[in-house]
C-alpha cells in the first residue's frame, strides 16, 4: 500500500539553520499521525513544507504518488490537503455563512473562475455544500452572526469546516486546541475524532498536549533539532528513551 | 427564537409575525434589487442638476456658493473612477497610488485617438478603456507581486514614470506640459452634438447630452459594480481583503483574483478618463498623470466610505464642492486645501465609515424594521388578544390578498 503523503529526505535550511534535516515521514490512508516535538523541532517548518509556504532546499514531497514541490498553497488545497491553523483563520468580518460560502466555492469552482456576472445565490451546488458545511460543525443556527463575534471555540469550529469544505483527504491540523479552555479542548477532540470516522480524514495534527495526542493518535512522529528520532504508535514512543532525553531532559517519566 | 407567543394564543399571533417578517423580507429584498439601484442612481442623476442648480438659484442663493452643471458632470466622471478605484481599496483591500496612470492613460488614449482615428465618443470611450485595462493588466502583474505597503510604493513609483515618459520623452505626441489639445470630438452616434440640448428633458434635470452621456454611464458603472460585489467573484474579493492567507488556503488563486480586480478598477479609471476629455476636450496633463490625481482618488474614496460603491457618489460630490466652489470664496477660498483637510479629519473622525457609513447609521436609526419585525411576535400577540376577531379577519384578508404571504415562508 502507498503512503498518502511522503516526503522524501526533505531539507529546508534557513541560512545556516537547518529547520528540517533528511526528514522522511510517510502518512498511510484513514490514519492520524501527530507530530510532537519541543519548540523548535522543525514541525512548523514541515507543515509549511507540506501546505507550499515555504520552498524546500532539497528532497520532494509525494501526495497520491505524485510531486507537489512545484505547485502553489491553493494548488495543494485544490489537491486535496486541507489545514487548520494555529490561531482560528476565518474571515473575521463577514457572517458565518459567507466564511462557508467562500469555502464552498474554492471547492466547487477551482481555484480561479471569472464569474463576476451572477448573482452568487445563482449556484446550488455551492449553497448546498455551505448547508453541510455549517451542519456538520454545528454552526447552522449562528450562520447570521458576523464571524468575529463568535466564541473562541465557535471560531475553531469554523475554521476547521472551511478547511472541511474541500473535503481533503487530507488535513493538516496545527495545533488544534491552542488557547482553549479544557472544555472546549474536550469538545474538539471529540469532533476531531467524529470527524475522522465520519468522513474517513487522514490527519496529520501538531500538538502539544500530550493527552490529547497520545488519546487520538494512531501513530507519533517526534522531531526533535529538524530530526525524527522516533516514530511509532503512543505506547511505542512513550516508552522511547531519546524522546525522553529530548523532550523531558532525561527525567524519567 | 421568541415562541413564548404561540403557547399564548395559538397561530395567530405567530401567523401575524410571519406576515410582517415576509413583509419585510419582500421589502428588503427590492431595496437590494439591482433594479431598484439601477432606477435609484438614475433619479439622483435626473435630479442632482435641478437640486443642485435651479433650486438653490431661484431660492436666491449667491452664485459663487452653488453648483454649476458642469461640475456635476465632472463630480459623475469622478465618481465612475471612484466605484472602480473602491473595488480595489474598499473590497479587495490593496491600496494603490498610481490609479492616475490609468485614468491619465484613457485620457490620453482617448484624446489622440479623436485626433488621429476617429472622434465619435464612443469610439472614443472604447479605445481609452482598453488602453487603462492593457496598462493596468501589465502594471498589476508586476507591481501585485508585494503586498501591502510596498505595492502601494510600486504602483506610485509607475504612475510617476508614466508621468514623466508623457511629460518629455513623449512630449511630440502628448504634448508635454501644454497637455494634448488637439482633441478633435466628433458627434454622438454621428448625428448628437455633445454640447447640445437634450429635446424633450427640461435644461433644469439634464443641461445637455454630455450629461446624459456621463449620467449614462454612471448607471451602467454603478449597476457594474453592484453586480460584481453580488457575484461570487465579489465575495472572493472582501475574503481575500479579510484574510488573504485563508483565501489561499481554501484553494484560491488570489494572485489571479486580485489582477482581475486590478484590471476592474482600471477598467473604471478609463472609462471615467476618457468621458472626462470627452467633457473637457483637451488633456491637461496636471489634471491627467500627476501623482496628486492618485491622492485625490483615495480621499474621495475615503470621504465616501470606503467598500460602500455608492459612497464614492457622496465623495466626489463632497470633494468637488470644495476643490471648485470653496476655492472661489471670498478670503477663505485660496486656504481650501486646508478647508478639504480639515473636511477630510472631520469625516473620518466622525464618521470612521465615510458618508456612506453616516447615511447607513441615521437610516438604521430611523428605520428600526429589523428589530420591530423581531419583536413581532410579541407586539402582535397583545394586539391579537385584545381583537382577537377583528385579527383574524385582517389577516384572511391578507392572504386573499397577497398570494403566497403569511404561514410558513419565512425567511
Amino acid at each position: 500500500m502507498t503512503a498518502l503523503l511522503e516526503t522524501d529526505d526533505l531539507v529546508k535550511k534557513f541560512g545556516g539553520l537547518l529547520a528540517t534535516d533528511h526528514v522522511n515521514l510517510e502518512i498511510q490512508e484513514g490514519e492520524l499521525l501527530s507530530l510532537i516535538g519541543p519548540n523548535g523541532a522543525g514541525k512548523s517548518t514541515l507543515i509549511n513544507l507540506i501546505t507550499r509556504m515555504l520552498e524546500e532546499t532539497e528532497g520532494d514531497i509525494r501526495f497520491q504518488g505524485e510531486s507537489i514541490v512545484d505547485l502553489e498553497p491553493h494548488e495543494v488545497v485544490q489537491r486535496g490537503i486541507g489545514k487548520s491553523f494555529q490561531t482560528a483563520s476565518i474571515f473575521p468580518d463577514l457572517s458565518v455563512e459567507e466564511n462557508a460560502n467562500i469555502a464552498s466555492f474554492g471547492a466547487e469552482h477551482g481555484s480561479f473562475r471569472f464569474n463576476f456576472f451572477r448573482h452568487r445565490n445563482a449556484y446550488p451546488a455551492v449553497e448546498e455544500r455551505t448547508h453541510q458545511v455549517l451542519e456538520a460543525v454545528e454552526l447552522l443556527d449562528q450562520r447570521e452572526t458576523t464571524a468575529s463575534e463568535l466564541p473562541y471555540g465557535d471560531k475553531r469550529r469554523l475554521e476547521l469546516g472551511i478547511a472541511l469544505a474541500s473535503e481533503p483527504s487530507l488535513l493538516l491540523m496545527d495545533e488544534p486546541t491552542a488557547g482553549m479552555s479544557p472544555e472546549e479542548t474536550e469538545a474538539t477532540v471529540d469532533l476531531v475524532e467524529e470527524l475522522q470516522a465520519d468522513l474517513d480524514l487522514t490527519i496529520m495534527l501538531v500538538e502539544h498536549d500530550m493527552e490529547v495526542v497520545f488519546r487520538v493518535s494512531d501513530r507519533i512522529a517526534v522531531l526533535n533539532r529538524g530530526s525524527i528520532i522516533a516514530e511509532g504508535t503512543p505506547e511505542e514512543v512513550q516508552g522511547d528513551e531519546a524522546v525522553q532525553e529530548a523532550y523531558l531532559g532525561g527525567v524519567e517519566l | 427564537m421568541s415562541d413564548e407567543t404561540a403557547s399564548a394564543s395559538p397561530g395567530v399571533g405567530e401567523q401575524f409575525a410571519s406576515v410582517a417578517r415576509s413583509v419585510y423580507g419582500r421589502w428588503a429584498a427590492v431595496r437590494d434589487s439591482e433594479l431598484t439601484v439601477a432606477v435609484l442612481t438614475f433619479l439622483g442623476v435626473l435630479l442632482a442638476p435641478y437640486v443642485l442648480v435651479e433650486l438653490p438659484t431661484q431660492l436666491g442663493l449667491p452664485t459663487e456658493y452653488i453648483w454649476y452643471n458642469s461640475l456635476i458632470t465632472l463630480t459623475v466622471v469622478w465618481a465612475i473612477f471612484a466605484i472602480g478605484y473602491d473595488l480595489l481599496l474598499g473590497f479587495t483591500g490593496l491600496l494603490s497610488f498610481g490609479h492616475a496612470m490609468f485614468w491619465g492613460t484613457a485620457a490620453y488614449a482617448a484624446g489622440i485617438f479623436s485626433a488621429e482615428v476617429s472622434g465619435s465618443p464612443i469610439a472614443m470611450l472604447v479605445v481609452g478603456t482598453l488602453t487603462a485595462v492593457v496598462v493596468a493588466w501589465v502594471i498589476g502583474w508586476i507591481s501585485l507581486r508585494r503586498g501591502g505597503i510596498y505595492f502601494a510604493i510600486l504602483t506610485l513609483a509607475f504612475g510617476q514614470m508614466t508621468y514623466y515618459i508623457f511629460l518629455s520623452p513623449m512630449s511630440n505626441i502628448t504634448g508635454g506640459e501644454n497637455g494634448f489639445n488637439d482633441v478633435d470630438l466628433g458627434l454622438l452616434f454621428g448625428i448628437i452634438d455633445l454640447g447640445d440640448p437634450v429635446p424633450l428633458i427640461p435644461d433644469a434635470f439634464v443641461a445637455s447630452w454630455m450629461y446624459a452621456f456621463a449620467g449614462v454611464a454612471l448607471v451602467g458603472a454603478v449597476v457594474f459594480g453592484y453586480r460584481i460585489l453580488n457575484s461570487p467573484y465579489g465575495v472572493v474579493l472582501r475574503a481575500i481583503r479579510e484574510n488573504e492567507q485563508r483565501a489561499e488556503f481554501v484553494g484560491l488563486n488570489v494572485w489571479r483574483y486580485k489582477l482581475m480586480s486590478f484590471i476592474l478598477s482600471g477598467a473604471f479609471a478609463g472609462v471615467a478618463g476618457s468621458i472626462y476629455v470627452i467633457q473637457r476636450e483637451y488633456v491637461p496633463i496636471d489634471n491627467a498623470l500627476r501623482w496628486t490625481v492618485s491622492g485625490d482618488i483615495v480621499v474621495i474614496t475615503v470621504l465616501g466610505g470606503a467598500g460602500s460603491l455608492f459612497g464614492s457618489l457622496f465623495g466626489a460630490g463632497l470633494y468637488m464642492y470644495v476643490a471648485n466652489i470653496v476655492s472661489g470664496f471670498p478670503n477663505i477660498g485660496t486656504f481650501w486645501h486646508m478647508i478639504l483637510g480639515i473636511v477630510f479629519v472631520a469625516v473620518i473622525v466622525l464618521l470612521p465609515n465615510g458618508i456612506w457609513g453616516g447615511i447607513t447609521y441615521a437610516r438604521g436609526l430611523v428605520v428600526r424594521s429589523p428589530e420591530i419585525v423581531r419583536n413581532a411576535p410579541a407586539t402582535t400577540r397583545r394586539f391579537v388578544e385584545t381583537f382577537p376577531d377583528r385579527a383574524r379577519a385582517w389577516l384572511d384578508s391578507l392572504r386573499r390578498r397577497i398570494p403566497g404571504m403569511g404561514g410558513g415562508d419565512d425567511r
